[in-house]
């Protein structure tokens, strides 16, 4: 009877796994082009690669509704890739083999970017990151990766100059998440371009994504000889509200300055009123007013589609990239993987809502402006819109 | 001597290898290959994990320390010299000068671990109980820490990358094999007998003379050498991994699937990571939204998770020494009619 049941078991999920090999391959439809968009909806990087996903959503909506590309209507093809390399790999040969998607967009970190880059650059399909901002990206994966925001240099550079000429900050203390790419990275840039701006690194400390206690970093700041102007703090977004709030209770009222990883809901509703006179770098001001009539339209436009305020950047990101996406098809006047690529790669000054991409040269990471987002007791103001005037080697 | 069964059980493998790696690439797609190889590696790393935890009772939670080490040995001799250059260029001249095939990177790895499993197990195998859990999870620690630390051989926390993807259904069903044939022979042999008097009664097991420390450091050492082993398949197969891979998450998936299986049984492990890779990918799909034409369910994304928690749960209720228990689904089973009592053919 044991036995029974337990062949039962295996049968069923035996049937169920060949189901759903065979419902991801289910009927193509020949009028509409498929886009891959594997997005990590579960796991730590939800809060960015959630909203970007449903920003990619109201773009590929608004290009349907108004008659598609060429005839075509545009179809995304969702995997949540819950945050885990083995996930995105398998995704990454649903989408290729299954699905056979001519393109893809997805990921908001180098991680998840890296992971899954290979095997698109192996297929000659073309990838879009919306939110992955390694600059070493497209050198790293190859020829088909794009990325449709700015690097970390540009940001950091960006944050840079914020710090020496608006808050004009000489002395930062720099503390960084040292078990990300990105947050390594982007400490890096900061430390190269501040330095060369004038400005001096007078203390650094690290600390792990997920850490909990902050004190050992807060005592060690507070001990410091030397007392920073300012903080720059290279923090994921899971973390961040909590560092500020620990920050601000035991009594360090400099400002904190960081790149895009601040973007995030939990930046207010985790750090609450400490949040106050934190700056971050990011891609766009969201807000009704204040910012672009597009984003405004955006902002309105997402609030009707999902009953929230776009809870970030990156879900304009998001949007962009599908509209990247959907010019270059457009161009190209075929679903051919080599000419979609030949013509994202020939994109010049295309209209997006988080600033112009171009792809200069070769280059397959556009040349954007930085917005600099400040916190003015529970709500953000639009500090500056910067383009750095000297820029780190990626 | 050699009764047919045993030659079978040494045969059988060999005919799956062929048989797999021969038909799969033709028979399903490149996804179906992936879910395939992913298992096979799961299934060496569990399989090791049980050695140690299932047959020998010293409950370890380090063992995707040796994962990593060994993913990052691997990954440190194969990768090519190019990207050597330009992602480590910091490597000591002896290391940095030349670059390992797949098969011998892999072994490199395999030993490395060994090697560290004795260091590590010297002392922590004289600890029983929870101690020895929550001493192997400081080592598993330890290792996060170092690989972060160690930037000039490990990149640190940023993603070590341009590893050969080499890992292939053959090599992965090819080493699978070799595991579950070394450790058959192992545990079921007249010294693996030790692991399991070891594990049922410290004490009695003593008094006949069987010394505890290096009963249980042996299965250390062999598990950590198949946890290097599959740290490397892992590595190639990525392609690109940090540290945080290999952490608390990854710790729990193979435990989880290790006690689901059932942790004193090789055939367990492997049934473990079957029905936990399976169950998990097909959750995967089904929480995308189906559509059956009349009515659709909308995508839920964290459903899987959610059901896969809950058949935990069941599972650990229903059948609390996971599927298989101690039971082994042997060849001999396929001769006898009826079942011979477990202590005649383990």
């Amino acid at each position: 009877m044991k036995r029974t049941g337990l062949f039962g078991c295996g049968a069923l999920l035996a049937a169920s796994f060949g189901l759903a090999l065979t419902a991801g391959s289910g009927v193509a439809e020949a009028d509409s082009i498929k886009i891959g968009a594997p997005f990590n909806v579960t796991g730590s990087l939800s809060s960015l690669d959630a909203p970007a996903l449903n920003g990619a959503k109201l773009k590929a909506k608004e290009i349907n509704a108004a008659g598609g590309i060429n005839g075509k209507t545009i179809d995304l093809v969702v995997y949540d890739t819950k945050t885990d390399p083995t996930v995105i790999a398998s995704v990454a040969s649903q989408l290729l083999n299954s699905d056979k998607v001519p393109v893809a967009m997805g990921f908001t970190d180098s991680d998840s970017a890296l992971a899954l880059g290979p095997i698109f650059q192996q297929a000659g399909v073309p990838f879009v990151t919306p939110g992955a901002t390694s600059p070493k990206l497209p050198e790293q994966v190859g020829t088909d990766m794009f990325l449709a925001c700015f690097g970390d240099n540009v940001q950091a550079a960006a944050g840079a100059e914020f710090v020496l000429n608006k808050l004009n900050g000489k002395n930062v203390y720099l503390l960084r998440d040292n078990s990300t790419e990105y947050t390594t990275l982007l400490a890096k840039y900061f430390d190269e371009a501040f330095t060369k701006g004038g400005g001096a690194i007078v203390g650094r400390d690290d600390y792990k994504s997920g850490d909990k206690s902050f004190t050992a970093q807060i005592t060690k700041l507070k001990a410091s000889a030397q007392k920073p102007d300012v903080l720059y703090i290279a923090a994921m977004p899971d973390d961040i509200g909590l560092v500020v709030k620990q920050m601000r209770q035991a009594g360090v009222t400099q400002p904190i300055v960081g790149g895009d990883g601040y973007d995030t809901p939990l930046l207010l509703s985790v750090g609450g009123k400490a949040a106050n006179d934190v700056y971050y770098s990011t891609h766009a001001f969201m807000a009704p007013t204040g910012s672009t009539d597009a984003i405004a339209k955006f902002y309105t436009d997402y609030k009707a589609a999902y009953g929230t305020e776009p809870e970030n950047a990156f879900a304009a990101l998001g949007y962009d990239t599908v509209g990247l996406i959907a010019d270059a098809i457009k161009r190209a006047g075929s679903e051919d993987p080599a000419k979609i690529r030949d013509a994202l790669a020939a994109t010049k000054g295309y209209p997006g809502i988080t600033g112009s991409i171009t792809y200069p040269g070769d280059s397959r990471v556009p040349q954007k402006t930085v917005t600099m987002i400040g916190v003015k007791g529970d709500h953000l103001t639009l500090g500056a819109e910067v383009t750095p005037s000297w820029l780190p080697a990626p | 001597m050699i009764r047919p069964a045993a030659l079978l059980s040494l045969l059988a493998p060999l005919v799956l290898v062929a048989v797999v790696t021969a038909a799969a690439p033709r028979l399903v797609n490149d996804y179906a290959v992936r879910v395939l190889i992913v298992m096979c590696i799961n299934a060496v790393l569990v399989a090791s994990m049980g050695v140690a935890n299932g047959f020998t009772g010293v409950f370890s939670l380090g063992h995707v320390g040796f994962v990593a080490v060994g993913a990052y040995a691997s990954g440190i001799l194969s990768l090519p010299l190019a990207a050597k250059h330009a992602y480590l260029s910091d490597l000591p001249h002896w290391l940095g000068s030349f670059s390992l095939p797949f098969l011998p990177a892999t072994i490199v790895a395999g030993l490395v671990c060994t090697a560290l499993a004795f260091v590590v197990g010297a002392p922590l195998m004289r600890l029983s109980g929870y101690f020895v859990s929550v001493a192997t999870l400081g080592f598993l620690i330890i290792v996060n820490v170092i690989l972060i630390n160690a930037v000039d051989y490990t990149r640190g926390a940023r993603t070590f990358t341009s590893v050969p993807r080499e890992t292939t259904l053959p090599w992965a069903v090819g080493w699978l094999a070799v595991t579950l044939l070394v450790l058959s022979r192992i545990v079921y042999s007249p010294y693996g007998r030790r692991y399991r008097a070891v594990r049922e009664d410290t004490i009695a097991a003593q008094a006949i003379g069987i010394s505890v420390l290096p009963t249980r450091l042996s299965a250390f050492m062999v598990g950590a050498f198949f946890a290097g082993v599959g740290g490397s398949l892992y590595g190639h197969y990525l392609g690109s991994f940090s540290p945080a891979s290999f952490y608390m998450a990854y710790t729990f998936s193979l435990i989880s699937m290790l006690v689901i299986g059932g942790m004193q049984s090789l055939t367990g492990a492997v049934a473990g990571v079957i029905v936990v890779t399976l169950a998990s990918e097909v959750l995967r799909n089904l929480e995308r939204g189906i559509d059956f034409g009349a009515f659709s369910v909308p995508p839920l994304y964290g459903a899987s998770q959610i059901v896969l928690g809950i058949i935990f749960i069941l599972v650990m209720i229903f059948r609390p020494s996971g599927i298989m228990g101690d039971r082994e689904l042997t060849p001999g089973l396929l001769y006898s009619r009826k079942r011979r009592p477990p202590e005649e053919y383990l």
